[in-house]
C-alpha cells in the first residue's frame, strides 16, 4: 500500500540520490570539457563523443568488458543463488561453515586473489591469461556477494510454503520454481545488479589475468593515468548511463518493471 | 607524416605547431585531414605561411637523409618477421602513428596492451615475459630482469638504427653495451611550483620543507625519488647504500611529513586542483601540468637532482622476437624516435632525431636541460634486494608510522 | 538429518565445488609461497619452509595502517548503515509501483567507471572546488577549506562507493516485512519506536547484516580509495600489502601479512556476526 510518506523521509529520500549522483553530475558536465584533460573546466566541446566513436581501443575494451561482465552475472547469479539459498535454509555446522566459506573470498585482498589465480593457471595449466580465465577470476569474486543478498532476502523464509505447495501436488522442482523463486526474485535480481558492477569495474584481478589482447575498460582508463584520462571516458560512462536509463524507461512503460499492486 | 628536410623545415615544423594549437586538433586529426583531403589541400594553409619553400640540400651528416620517406635503415637481408607482436605497456606513451607505421610496412599484427604501473606490470610479465615479446621496463630494474634471465639478449644486427642513439647512451650503467635493452625516454626529475602561490622563485629543494606551504606540498609516491631527495638534500649520493645516510633522510622525510598534503604520481591532477602549490615532480609532466594550471614552473634543486630513464626490451619467452627486433630498430629510426617525443613530451636518447624534434619541446628546460645541468643530476641505479628492503622498509615506517 | 537439510546442502553444491576449484585450491598456492622465501632474483624459493614470514608479519610498524583500515571499515560501514536504511525503507514503503525503478536507479551511477567518479569527488572537494566554490560564493568561509586528502574526502569516497552495497540487500529484506506484524504491534499499544525496534528492526536483521557484511569487509581491503582521496596520513594495511608484493617483489612475505589480516578480519567479522545474532534475533537467521 503506498501509504502518504512522512515528507521528511521523502526529502531525505531525495537528498540520498541527489549524493548518488553529484558525481555523475560532475562526470558528465565534465564530457564535455574542451581539454585532454579531466581536472579543470577550459570550455564546452561536444569533440569527445565523436573522437570516442572512431576510438577502437576503447570500443573494443568496452565490448571485452561487457561481454565478461554478461558472463560473469550469470555464472555467479546461478551459482550464487543456489548458495544464498542453502545458505538460509541451513543450520548449525553446516551453516557456520558455509558462511565463513563464503566469507573468505571477500576478506581476501584483491591483490592475493589476483595474483593466487594467475599462479594457479600458470603452474597447473600454463595459462596467460584470457577471456576465459578473466571469466573464472570474475565469477569466483561475484559469488559471494550473489549469495549473501540471496540469503539477506530467503532468510526465514517460511517453510511451510513450499510444504503447502508440495502437499497440493506439486513436484520438489515445481514447488521451487513457482513458489520459492518468485519470493526471492528480489533477491537474486539485487545480487546480479551488484555483480555486474563489481565486474564493470574490476582492476587488480583483472590486470593480473587479462592475456594478451583482452584487456578491458578499466585497464584502459588506469593505463591512461600517466597521460590523462580524457574526456572520452566521460563520454562513454555518460554513454552507458543515458543507454541504460533509456532502457530501463522503456522496459517500465512496456509494463515489464511494475511492481505488481499489493493487496 | 612525411616532409622533405629542409632548411626551412624548422620552420615548417613551427608553423605546424601554431596550426594545430589555433585550431586545437590533434596529429591524429591532422593526419585524417591530409588523408582525406590531400597534403597539399591539407597542408596547404601552413605551407603558406611559411615563405616559399624550395628543397635545398642537406648538410652532411649520417642522420640528415634528404628522403620523403622515414628513414628507416632497415637491416639487410630483411628477415622475414612473425605476423603478430605482443606489446605491453602505458596507454599512450608512444607515438599516435608509430604502430600503424610498423604495421603497414612489415605486415605485423602489433597487440598493445597496457598497464598502469611498472611494478604490477612485472609482477604480469613474470620470469619470461607472461605472454608478451616486448615491454618497456624502467631502466633500474634491467639488472633484475637480466640476472634472472627473463630478458632475451638483443641481436644487433637486426637493429642498424641503434647508431642513433647519443654517445652518452652507447653503455649505460644500468645495461652495459645496452645487450638486453634500449633506451626508450627519458626524464628529470625536479619540483614544480604555482608562481601566483609561491611567490619568491625558489632554487633549492628546501622549499618542499618550507612550513608556509603547509598542507599544499606534494611528494612524488615513489621511495626510491623521496630518499634520492633527502639524501641529495643531505649532501649523498642519490642511490646511498650506508644504512646511516638512509637513516637520517627517513628523518628529514618524517619531518616533513605533517607539512606533506599528499603523496602521488599523478602530479597532473594535485598540480592543477589548487590543493598542492609546490611538489616534487618528473620534468616531463610540467607540459601536462601548464595545460591545466599555466602558472606552474619548474627547477631542478640547485642541490642536484636525479634522471631516469626506461627502456625497451625483448623477454626471453617472446614467440616473435624477429617482429619484435624490428621494432625496436623501427623505433629507434630518427623520425619515428621524434614523433614519439613529439606526441608524448618526453625525451629520448637519439641524437639524430633531434632535428625533428618539435622546438618548443628542445627548448623546454624541464623536459630537455642544458648540459650543465644534466652533468649535475645522478642516475638513479638498480639498488640491489638487501638495499631496496632497507629503503623499502624505512619507506613504510614514512608512510605508516601514522 | 532431515531431507530439507538434504536439499540444502544439494543446493550449495555446484557453487561449493566452484570455490573449491578456483578459489580454496589457488589460495592453497598462496599459503605455499607464504611458507617459502624469496631468493636473491627476487623468485619465490621452496627449499626451506617454515613460518618464519607469519612472525615477520606481526611487525607492530604496520599497526597504525591497520588501525587506519579498521577505522575507515568501521566508519564507512555505519555511515553505509545508516544512510542507506531509511532510503530502503522509503523505497520498500512508498515506492509504490516504481520500486524497481528506484532500486536500480541506485545501482546506475555504478555502471561508470570508478576512477571518473572519483575523479568527480576529487572536482567537488579540492580547494578550488565545487564545495569551496559555494562556501565562498555564499560568504560562510573566505579561505578555501581543507577537504580533500583528509580522513573526511576518504571515508566520504568509501561510504558513496560501498552504499549500494548496503542499499541493495537492506531494500531486498525490509521489502519482505510484513506489514501486518508492524500493524499489529501498533495495535498492541507499541509506540512508533518501539515498534521498529522490537519488530522491524529484527525482522530485517538478515539484511542489516547482509549490508555490513558487504560494506565492512570489502571496504578494509580498499587501497584505491585512500590512495586517491586520501592524504600523507591516510596510508591503509592494504596498501602496504600492494607495495610489498610488487615493489618489494617479497611474494611470500606479502602473502603472510595478507593472510593474517584474512585470518584477522574474518575471525572478527564472525564473532560480530554471531553475536549480533545471538542478542538481536535470539538465535537463527
Amino acid at each position: 500500500m503506498r501509504r502518504r510518506a512522512n515528507p521528511l523521509l521523502t526529502g531525505y529520500a531525495l537528498l540520498v540520490y541527489a549524493f548518488l549522483f553529484a558525481p555523475i553530475v560532475v562526470l558528465v558536465v565534465f564530457s564535455f570539457n574542451d581539454s585532454r584533460r579531466n581536472f579543470v573546466w577550459k570550455g564546452f566541446t561536444t569533440e569527445w563523443y565523436p573522437s570516442l566513436l572512431a576510438n577502437d581501443e576503447v570500443l573494443d575494451a568496452l565490448g571485452v568488458t561487457l561481454r565478461l561482465a554478461v558472463v560473469a552475472v550469470l555464472v555467479s547469479t546461478v551459482l550464487g543463488t543456489l548458495l544464498g539459498l542453502a545458505l538460509a535454509r541451513l543450520r548449525g555446522r553446516s551453516r557456520s561453515g558455509l558462511e565463513t566459506l563464503l566469507l573468505v573470498p571477500m576478506v581476501t585482498p584483491e591483490i592475493v586473489m589476483g595474483l593466487s589465480l594467475l599462479l594457479f593457471f600458470l603452474q597447473l595449466f600454463d595459462g596467460r591469461g584470457g577471456f576465459g580465465q578473466l571469466s573464472i577470476a570474475h565469477v569466483t569474486f561475484c559469488l559471494s556477494y550473489v549469495a549473501i543478498t540471496v540469503r539477506a532476502r530467503a532468510a526465514g523464509l517460511p517453510a511451510h510454503l513450499e510444504e503447502a505447495a508440495r502437499d497440493l501436488g506439486a513436484s520438489a522442482f515445481e514447488a521451487f520454481r513457482l513458489v520459492t523463486l518468485p519470493l526471492v526474485a528480489p533477491g537474486i535480481a539485487a545480487g546480479a545488479m551488484l555483480a555486474f558492477a563489481l565486474s564493470f569495474d574490476d582492476y587488480v584481478v583483472t590486470t593480473f589475468n587479462a592475456g594478451v589482447g583482452s584487456s578491458t575498460l578499466p585497464l584502459y582508463i588506469y593505463g591512461r593515468i600517466k597521460f590523462g584520462v580524457t574526456p572520452e571516458i566521460n563520454a562513454i560512462s555518460t554513454i552507458i548511463v543515458a543507454v541504460t536509463a533509456l532502457a530501463l524507461l522503456i522496459a517500465w512503460r512496456l509494463g515489464r518493471l511494475r511492481s505488481p499492486a499489493p493487496g | 607524416m612525411s616532409h622533405a628536410y629542409d632548411g626551412r623545415s624548422i620552420d615548417l615544423e613551427k608553423a605546424l605547431v601554431r596550426y594545430m594549437v589555433e585550431r586545437r586538433i590533434s596529429r591524429r586529426q591532422l593526419l585524417d585531414r591530409i588523408a582525406k583531403l590531400g597534403a597539399a589541400a591539407a597542408l596547404g594553409p601552413v605551407i603558406a605561411a611559411c615563405t616559399g619553400g624550395a628543397s635545398q640540400a642537406p648538410s652532411s651528416g649520417p642522420s640528415a637523409a634528404p628522403s620523403t620517406e622515414p628513414t628507416t635503415a632497415g637491416p639487410t637481408p630483411v628477415p622475414e618477421p612473425e605476423k603478430e607482436l605482443f606489446v605491453y605497456n602505458w596507454t599512450g606513451y608512444i607515438g599516435e602513428d608509430t604502430i600503424p607505421a610498423f604495421e603497414a610496412k612489415y605486415d605485423v599484427k602489433v597487440t598493445y596492451d597496457f598497464f598502469s604501473n611498472t611494478s604490477e606490470a612485472y609482477a604480469k610479465l613474470g620470469d619470461d615475459g607472461g605472454g608478451y615479446d616486448l615491454s618497456f621496463p624502467i631502466s633500474v630494474d634491467i639488472p633484475a630482469f637480466v640476472a634472472k634471465g627473463a630478458l632475451r639478449p638483443l641481436d644487433k644486427t637486426l637493429l642498424p638504427n641503434i647508431v642513433n642513439l647519443g654517445a652518452e647512451w652507447a653503455d649505460p650503467g644500468y645495461d652495459p653495451g645496452n645487450t638486453h635493452s634500449v633506451p626508450y625516454m627519458w626524464w628529470t626529475t625536479g619540483v614544480g611550483y604555482d608562481t601566483t602561490k609561491v611567490t619568491d622563485s625558489p632554487t633549492s629543494s628546501t622549499a618542499l620543507w618550507d612550513p608556509r606551504y603547509g598542507d599544499h606540498i606534494s611528494m612524488l609516491d615513489d621511495y626510491q625519488e623521496c630518499f634520492a631527495l633527502a639524501l641529495i638534500q643531505l649532501g649523498y649520493s642519490a642511490n646511498s647504500t650506508n644504512t646511516a645516510e638512509l637513516d637520517e633522510a627517513l628523518a628529514l622525510l618524517q619531518a616533513q611529513k605533517p607539512l606533506v598534503r599528499v603523496y602521488s604520481t599523478d602530479t597532473v591532477a594535485t598540480m592543477s586542483g589548487g590543493d598542492v602549490w609546490i611538489g616534487h615532480i618528473w620534468g616531463a609532466d610540467l607540459y601536462a601540468i601548464t595545460t591545466e594550471n599555466p602558472n606552474v614552473a619548474y627547477y631542478i634543486p640547485e642541490e642536484g637532482g636525479v634522471r631516469g630513464s626506461d627502456t625497451m626490451a625483448i623477454f626471453s619467452g617472446a614467440k616473435h622476437p624477429i617482429a619484435a627486433h624490428l621494432f625496436i630498430n623501427h623505433m629507434l629510426d630518427a623520425q619515428v624516435s621524434a614523433s614519439n617525443t613529439n606526441y608524448i613530451g618526453y625525451m629520448g636518447p637519439n641524437a639524430a632525431a633531434k632535428e625533428f624534434i618539435e622546438p618548443y619541446i628542445l627548448e623546454d628546460p624541464a623536459v630537455n636541460p642544458e648540459e650543465a645541468i644534466l652533468d649535475k643530476l645522478q642516475e638513479l641505479l638498480d639498488l640491489g634486494q638487501a638495499v631496496r628492503d632497507e629503503y623499502l622498509s624505512r619507506w613504510q615506517v614514512l608512510r605508516g608510522g601514522g | 538429518m532431515g531431507l530439507r537439510d538434504r536439499a540444502a546442502l544439494l543446493l550449495a553444491g555446484p557453487g561449493t565445488a566452484w570455490l573449491a576449484a578456483f578459489f580454496v585450491l589457488p589460495l592453497a598456492i598462496i599459503f605455499v609461497v607464504s611458507l617459502g622465501q624469496r631468493d636473491a632474483l627476487d623468485r619465490i624459493s621452496l627449499a626451506d619452509p617454515s613460518l618464519a614470514n607469519y612472525a615477520r608479519a606481526f611487525d607492530p610498524r604496520f599497526l597504525p595502517t591497520f588501525l587506519n583500515s579498521l577505522r575507515y571499515a568501521a566508519l564507512t560501514t555505519i555511515l553505509s548503515l545508516a544512510i542507506g536504511y531509511p532510503i530502503a525503507y522509503w523505497i520498500s514503503r512508498h515506492g509504490g509501483r516504481r520500486k524497481v525503478l528506484l532500486i536500480v536507479l541506485v545501482m546506475l551511477p555504478f555502471w561508470t567507471s570508478y576512477l571518473i567518479r572519483t575523479y568527480a569527488w576529487m572536482i567537488v572537494l579540492r580547494d578550488n572546488g565545487v564545495v569551496n566554490a559555494l562556501l565562498q560564493a555564499v560568504g560562510l568561509t573566505s579561505e578555501p577549506l581543507i577537504l580533500l586528502n583528509t580522513d573526511f574526502s576518504v571515508v566520504l569516497g568509501m561510504t558513496y562507493g560501498f552504499l549500494p552495497f548496503a542499499i541493495l540487500p537492506l531494500y531486498v529484506s525490509i521489502d519482505r516485512l510484513d506489514e501486518n506484524l508492524v500493524a499489529a504491534a501498533r495495535d498492541l499499544y507499541a509506540s512508533g519506536r518501539a515498534a521498529f525496534l522490537h519488530v522491524t528492526l529484527p525482522l530485517t536483521m538478515p539484511g542489516v547484516i547482509a549490508a555490513a557484511l558487504l560494506t565492512f569487509i570489502p571496504a578494509i581491503g580498499d587501497f584505491v580509495t585512500p590512495d586517491l582521496l586520501g592524504g600523507a596520513e591516510t596510508t591503509t594495511i592494504a596498501k602496504v600489502v600492494q607495495e610489498l608484493f610488487l615493489q618489494g617483489r617479497d611474494w611470500p612475505y606479502g602473502a603472510a601479512i595478507g593472510f593474517l589480516l584474512m585470518v584477522v578480519t574474518l575471525a572478527g567479522t564472525l564473532l560480530a556476526v554471531r553475536t549480533v545474532r545471538r542478542e538481536l534475533v535470539g538465535g537463527g537467521d
